[in-house]
């Protein structure tokens, strides 16, 4: 292979518990693509217990599948190289700050940010004793700690308390204890060699960098998010089985799947200037991504999921809170059942009626992640704001970025909507995060963002559009009213006027879900006059016009309400599904 | 499915429509307290499952602050120089602990120690000290018959045994040992009250296609050991433990009951092989863990039916 070859060829994995992912990205006719995607079991546990059998294997199977050689006698070859990797579980972190709501909050961001799966957060105003921190510390063994507190120039002494602390606690690693612990101190810059002096080097492998928050007003994640990167590959993922050797097969450093989710979404909403909510529904937990106005927040609900988290999102929700969204009669005797098969089968096949129980379920997982992610995702804490009467009527100083309004993308991401009919995938959406306004459903059909993550660096025109051509498919655009009406009144009148003149007119009545004809891609122009007491972004009974783009299912027009109302009549959710087909039908 | 990490076997496990089991297998069994103790066996002995193996302490979760610098009234940095106690002594409940004496001796004020135990840390900067409970004594039990194979050093040993091994889906209750008693005639019957019996006290029970939850709540009553069942109503099960199981891990609950289900929750028919091997056990003694773990290094729950007799297990 001459090396122009290996110029427009990117051979890109992400490595999870079971499977090692490879995607071979190349150019053809001008445009690259997602030219191959093998699947091999990862390898790092026992028996093998040496990730690069895996990577071997995917690598060799997409080398066969496209019939080039990609393995050469020093690993992978002939291409670009990258990787992520979420195999061992998550990025465990703690992370500590000197007031829960300032510091502690930032770095809470910056780990989230980061990929990490955070075990606790710890504070100096810390609910509990301060003992019990101390036990916690201890018991729930992180791979990383990151230490904030104090503004640049400020007090010292509480974040040095904090310091104290950890070190009482004798903060151990997960896995090897003879391991020292990486410690990132993101705190008040004038307190760096102080920290240092209270860590024992011996113990703990601490690096100080810039603070996440430098002035109270101002947050600065990126110095932590990059030295959280480096620690992983230094400290954590290299004592994994055959990590050593994948090191030094890839181009660049890797770094933990979520991360890499997080940066193609990032960069995506960044291109197309627009505010995006992103969720990913997985076995065992749930990840919420979004950004607004270019800050970027990412959350995750661990332990919530659809097999080995699902018995945990009903325990939280609450059985009655699935039940209601299963289009049919079951029992709650019969609901559990599936539910608790779920966990601790993970069926690869399911029946109609898991299927069911599954969908009800991620509308469950997905409501209680948006739920904390408005906690994460929000204005920065701590600067005093002056408000004005105005305010008291408008949304401005709300306390979290995230408004459905506002959000013109939404992205599903997980088995769950790659592996239904995309009508259910656009009903479990518009259900969970019931969007207002205009906004743009989309799935990952491919299951390859994190591998356009790692590859965006390198190559983002070519991680662009592979994820807009091939990976993202979108469902259409939704336009959804704000407020409550009554049953049968008109909700709202639209004119669309197509791209080659093609005028519909139609009126939507309050609780009806229908469509309009409007194909994948296709634009239209959009006049929408919603009735008094509704809003569809212009303000309450205020006409709308916009340019929208059509998806698979058309111009997805929801009058159901928001907050949407759940109806007690089963048919009635059977019917919101059936009229998103019956638009699927039209347009094919 | 991956297999209970601290058993190994030297034969391959077939595979029975998703249970795993084998019908002889060299279990070795490794016994090891989280802590440094004292192996209290030798290579080579012959144990039952009640003999204790290992002994040893471990940390006493009960932990104190002490607020010294309140209690004498001082600064928090000068709360030093009134300790009379230093990281790691011993100290009794109402014991001085640190004293300050003022108007030239003829006053003081003391802090005396809440419980009995050691004075774990002092926190200099803030004046306060950490007194931890006494240390909490542990032993483990062989839980199987064998020879012990191997010694780790002052954490444990490793038994071995030849039995018959048997996998189940889900369990919840820890371990537990008892003569195997065949509550049903065939795998497709449901284990109701009348068939739990005051004759299976101390007993593993081995059920059909679903137990119901007052069959649970009266083998805890009679006092049988254990439960072995096709399925039990996950609603079932949440009303016996009293609440919701969340994340698929178990093992702690605090039942006397050990429960496993061998196919899933619902009404479930053992499966034939299963509920064979289980069978031709009747009357043998039967040495079950219902601990089990979904997600990453899975952990299912097992049942151990030893092929020799215990003191002989060369035969």
């Amino acid at each position: 292979m001459s090396p122009d070859d290996k110029k427009e060829s990117y051979l890109v994995l992400d490595i999870d518990d079971w499977l090692t992912r490879a995607v071979l990205i190349e150019k053809n006719d001008g445009v690259y693509e997602a030219k191959a995607i093998s699947e091999a079991p990862t390898t790092v546990d026992l028996p093998s217990l040496d990730v690069t059998i895996g990577v071997e294997k995917a690598v060799r199977s997409l080398g066969q599948s496209v019939g080039k050689e990609f393995w050469g006698a020093d690993g992978p070859s002939g291409a670009h190289r990258f990787l992520c990797s979420s195999s061992t579980g998550n990025l465990y972190m703690m992370v500590a700050g000197v007031a829960s709501m300032i510091s502690a909050e930032s770095a809470q961001r910056a780990a989230l940010g980061a990929g990490a799966l955070l075990t606790d957060v710890f504070s100096k105003d810390y609910p509990r004793p301060d003992f019990e921190m101390v036990e916690r510390m201890r018991s729930m063994k992180p791979d990383m700690f990151l230490l904030a507190g104090g503004t640049d120039g400020g007090a010292v002494r509480q974040v040095l308390e904090m310091a104290h602390w950890i070190r009482t606690a004798d903060v151990r690693p997960r896995f090897g204890s003879e391991y020292k612990l990486p410690l990132i101190y993101a705190g008040n810059i004038e307190a760096r060699k102080q920290v240092s002096d209270v860590l024992p080097e011996e113990k703990y492998a601490t690096k100080a960098v810039d603070n996440v928050r430098p002035l109270i007003e101002r947050e600065n994640l990126g110095p932590a998010k990059e030295a959280i990167y480096d620690s992983f590959m230094e400290h954590v993922i290299i004592h994994s089985p055959g990590y050593n050797k994948l090191v030094g097969w890839v181009d660049e450093p890797i770094i933990p799947t979520q991360a890499a989710v997080g940066k193609i979404l990032y960069a995506y909403a960044v291109d197309r200037q627009v505010n995006l909510l992103a969720v990913d529904v997985g076995g065992a937990t749930t990840d919420v991504y979004s950004i607004y106005h270019g800050v970027f927040n990412r959350s995750l609900n661990a332990d919530m999921g659809l097999t080995y988290g699902v018995s945990n999102v009903m325990k939280t929700a609450g059985i009655e809170n699935i039940m209601r969204w299963i289009p049919k009669q079951m029992s709650e005797g019969e609901v559990r059942n599936i539910i608790g098969n779920m966990m601790i089968l993970q069926p690869t096949s399911l029946t109609s009626d898991d299927a069911l129980v599954q969908q009800a379920a991620a509308r469950e997982a997905i409501r209680l992640a948006v739920e904390y992610h408005k906690k994460i995702a929000s204005r920065l804490k701590g600067v005093s704001l002056k408000r004005s009467i105005g305010d008291i009527f408008v949304q401005a100083l709300e306390p979290t970025y995230l408004d459905m309004m506002k959000t013109q993308v939404v992205v599903g991401r997980g088995k769950v909507f790659g592996q239904s009919q995309i009508t259910d995938a656009a009903t479990l959406l518009l259900d969970a995060l019931q969007p207002e306004g205009a906004t743009e459903i989309m799935i990952d059909r491919l299951s390859v963002m994190p591998h356009l993550g790692m590859l965006l660096k390198a190559n983002h025109e070519a991680a662009m559009q592979v994820l807009s051509k091939e990976c993202l498919l979108r469902l259409g655009t939704c336009l959804a009213p704000k407020g409550r009406g009554n049953p049968g009144d008109v909700a709202m009148r639209v004119r669309m006027i197509k791209s080659n003149g093609v005028v519909i007119e139609d009126e939507v009545s309050f609780g009806e879900l229908k469509t309009l004809a409007l194909g994948n891609g296709e634009t239209a122009r959009l006049e929408v006059t919603p009735r008094r007491r509704l809003d569809v972004g212009r303000g309450k009974g205020k006409r709308l016009e916009a340019e929208v783009v059509g998806g698979e299912l058309g111009l997805m027009l929801d009058a159901r309400g928001r907050p949407l109302e759940v109806p007690t009549e089963k048919h009635n959710l059977a019917k919101w599904v059936e009229s998103l087909k019956h638009g699927q039908k039209s347009l094919a | 499915m991956a297999r209970n990490p601290w058993l190994e076997e030297l034969f391959e496990m077939p595979e029975l429509e998703g249970l795993r089991f084998q019908e002889e297998a060299l279990v070795r069994k490794v016994r090891r307290i989280p802590t440094q103790g004292q192996v209290l066996v030798n290579i080579g002995d012959l144990v039952d499952p009640e003999t204790v193996v290992v002994r040893g302490t471990v940390v006493n979760p009960e932990i104190h602050e002490v607020k010294i610098y309140e209690q004498l009234e001082v600064d928090t940095s000068e709360v030093e120089r009134y300790m009379l106690k230093g990281e790691g002594d011993e100290v009794q409940k109402n014991e001085v602990i640190a004293i300050h004496r003022f108007f030239f001796g003829r006053a003081s004020k003391v802090c005396r120690s809440p419980i009995d135990g050691s004075l774990e840390t002092f926190l200099k900067s803030s004046g306060r000290v950490l007194i931890r409970g006494k240390p909490i004594p542990i032993e483990l039990k062989a839980h199987i018959p064998g020879k012990v194979v191997s010694i780790i050093p002052s954490e444990g040993v490793v038994v071995e045994c030849k039995a018959a091994l048997i996998q189940g889906m889900f369990g919840i209750g820890g371990e537990s040992v008892g003569q195997l008693a065949i509550a049903v005639d065939k795998p497709g019957e449901a284990l109701t009250t009348e068939l739990i019996e005051d004759k299976h006290k101390g007993k593993v029970v081995i059920g059909g296609s679903f137990a119901t939850i007052d069959a649970l709540r009266k083998a805890v009553r009679i006092g049988v050991n254990g439960i072995v069942v096709g399925g039990v109503d996950q609603k079932d099960l949440t009303d016996f433990l009293g609440y919701e199981i969340g994340m698929g891990i178990t093992g702690k609950e605090k039942t006397d009951l050990t429960l496993i289900i061998t196919e899933g929750f619902g009404v479930h028919p053992m499966k034939e092989g299963t509920f064979n091997l289980l069978k031709s056990h009747e009357g043998k003694q039967a040495c079950i863990d219902g601990s089990t773990q979904i997600r990453a290094r899975m952990l299912r729950p097992e049942m151990i039916l030893p092929l020799w007799a215990q003191k002989n297990p060369g035969s």
